[in-house]
């Protein structure tokens, strides 16, 4: 029971952990090229996700320097936001470039199945 | 001349990026100029990296604060002993590699490609000296996304069916490994707080012991993602379609570099955070060493069934990176510093290699292993340096590959693991088996009907100059390996004290 309350108030890393799986999940059964795209971006949004909660505090405001703070007003941890911005610009453009590249195996073979990529393959 | 260098290490980065940017423009303005001033800028690069491994030698280490923010808040840049080894072993290859392809390229790639393939071959070489040299780790993730892209980029620069599908699949498999990673940094940084490599290992000594089940997650995300991009055994399914089917400068480059990379990447985290105890605890360094043999032998032998040349000796690497995390798993000073030896030892025999298939491919039109009869003499030159390179993998003495192999068996008797002597000595002879008969066909199979002359190689000068150039290091740094392995063995004592 103690670690079901345990996960309860963590439950950002818990649906982290979760999409984290999906993700790698997607990525590894689906033979639809586009799925396995959307299976990598799943995955690295889930980390996304573990990062951005790890500096969250509920109740804190963002540290800016426009705002006056107390000593007891609490304030969210900026830098796993930056890092997390700099990520997304990442992921984004791996994804443009994985598509692109879906774009010439359409052409090539005129499928984006993986097993029906296989079969023509086996047939030359 | 090298105080501004030495002043601001991270300007080498920067310099090769900002030239990589201007290809296009030189190609499109004077398209043969191109090849000069990739290789003028790679020239400066590998006199800059020689300067900070003089530097290096005497003892000295240079720490940058980038932007002025310093450490624990900005990024910070290290030019420590394994840094300039990697900075100096990544300039040369990409020297070579960048001179061999000024007449090869056109050949290679789609003429209007040629001012881009130089643009993502320079990309390739600034962010790998990027991430040898960062002391952060999210800095490090950036510059590992960058390599992938653009190492795909290069598999991809050929076009056609087989070298598309094979750069998706290497893409897929990277971007997965990054994803790992780049998991292992974030739970690092949840326990820590901090980003930097030392300040990272100083928190981590004082709050492991609260997170023993994390410690066990963030070893293994670690190495199952450095692993898929550096092609340990079981997860090397994406390198030989990806090196195969690439153009030959890209192979020899992805051979030779871009997998070494992690593995340095590696070696950072797991021993300047975790420390070897850690790992020796944890089993994690058994792990590491049953893999690397597994590779040794596995690779080999699928090496062994291939008959595209390319192919072979992309299976080669396989094995080939297995020697490097068996230098990293034994644990011993020597062991260990051999392994970091095998990395230049391994690039530029490979590296050799692969540019000789792309001779004989583009000479002959031959891509498979056993139509070769008689090529030693057609071919003296490129067949000359392929031997060299064969037999100094196979691991006879007077070439730089028994270096290797003779400190990582002393290294295995040091750590108290003989075995491991033998498992060299087998490896050894499997490497001769799919390597000799290559050569043996190449200079001792002759047709009767049609007895064949000794005429010289028709390649252009680049191709076969950079060739006789590798086969000379080749020879050099196993007569006299002194240089490398005492940096070597400079790294290996920082990283186990």
């Amino acid at each position: 029971m103690d670690i079901f309350f345990r996960v309860m108030a963590n439950y950002p890393y818990f649906v982290a952990m979760v999409l984290f799986c999906i993700g790698i999940y997607a990525i590894l059964s689906r033979a639809n090229l586009m799925k396995k795209i959307i299976g990598i971006n799943i995955m690295i949004n889930a980390i996304f996700l573990l990062l951005i909660s790890s500096g969250n505090i509920r109740g804190g405001i963002a540290p800016l320097q426009a705002v006056e703070l107390t000593p007891e007003q609490l304030y969210v941890n900026p830098l796993p936001a930056a890092l997390v911005l700099t990520g997304i610009v990442v992921s984004l453009s791996v994804t443009a470039f994985a598509l692109s590249i879906v774009i010439k195996i359409n052409d090539y073979y005129g499928t984006i199945e993986v097993n029906e990529i296989l079969e023509i393959r086996s047939r030359q | 001349m090298f105080t501004i260098w030495e002043a601001h290490p991270p300007l080498l980065v920067l310099f090769v990026l900002m030239a990589a940017l201007l290809m296009p423009a030189i190609f499109h303005f004077r398209p043969q100029l191109c090849g000069a001033a990739a290789l003028t800028v790679l020239f400066i690069a590998l006199f800059v990296s020689l300067n900070f491994v003089r530097l290096t030698l005497e003892g000295r280490v240079l720490s940058y604060a980038v932007g002025g923010w310093p450490a624990p808040w900005g990024i910070e840049v290290l030019i420590e002993p394994l840094s300039t080894f990697m900075l100096a072993v990544i300039s040369f290859i990409a020297l070579i590699t960048i001179f061999y392809s000024t007449s090869a390229l056109e050949w290679e790639v789609p003429e209007a490609g040629i001012g881009w393939y130089y643009t993502t071959f320079l990309l390739l070489v600034a962010s790998m000296k990027g991430m040898v040299i960062t002391n952060d780790l999210f800095n490090m993730y950036v510059f590992i996304e960058v390599v992938g892209i653009s190492a795909c980029a290069l598999v991809l620069a050929k076009g056609g069916r087989e070298a598309t599908e094979a750069a998706f699949k290497y893409l897929l498999l990277a971007t997965v490994g990054s994803g790992f990673v780049l998991m292992g940094i974030a739970l690092l940084y949840m326990v820590t707080g901090n980003l930097n490599i030392a300040f990272v290992a100083r928190e981590f000594k004082q709050v492991y012991p609260q997170y023993p089940h994390l410690v066990w997650t963030v070893l293994s995300f670690f190495l199952v993602g450095f692993g898929i991009k550096a092609a340990l055994f079981p997860l090397h399914v994406w390198l030989p379609d990806a090196h195969s089917s690439a153009p030959t400068p890209s192979s020899a480059i992805l051979s030779g570099l871009v997998v070494k990379v992690y593995i340095v990447a590696l070696l950072k985290f797991y021993f300047l955070i975790f420390g070897f105890e850690l790992l020796d605890q944890l089993l994690i360094r058994q792990l590491i060493l049953l893999m690397a043999s597994a590779a040794i032998v596995a690779g080999s032998m699928f090496a062994f069934a291939q008959l595209n040349l390319k192919r072979r000796l992309a299976y080669s690497s396989v094995a080939q990176i297995g020697y490097i995390f068996l230098g990293i798993g034994l644990g011993s000073t020597i062991g260990l510093a051999a392994g970091i030896l095998h990395i230049f030892n391994h690039a530029v025999m490979k590296t050799c290699l692969f540019l000789a298939a792309g001779a004989i491919y583009r000479q002959t039109g031959e891509k498979y292993v056993n139509r070769l009869q008689g090529i030693g003499y057609s071919m003296p030159l490129t067949m000359g340096a392929f031997s060299i390179a064969a037999l100094s993998m196979v691991g006879l003495p007077l070439l730089s590959g028994f270096i290797s192999k003779w400190y990582l068996a002393l290294g295995s008797i040091e750590a108290g693991m003989p075995m491991f002597v033998g498992l060299i000595i087998l490896s050894g002879l499997l490497n001769g088996s799919y390597f000799l008969p290559i050569i043996w066909q190449a200079f001792f199979v002759v047709d009767q009907h049609e007895p064949k002359t000794l005429t010289m190689d028709k390649l252009p000068f680049s191709m076969s100059a950079s060739l006789v150039v590798l086969a000379l290091v080749i020879i050099y740094f196993g007569v006299w390996p002194q240089l490398p392995l005492s940096l070597a063995l400079k790294a290996a004592n920082l990283f186990l004290p």
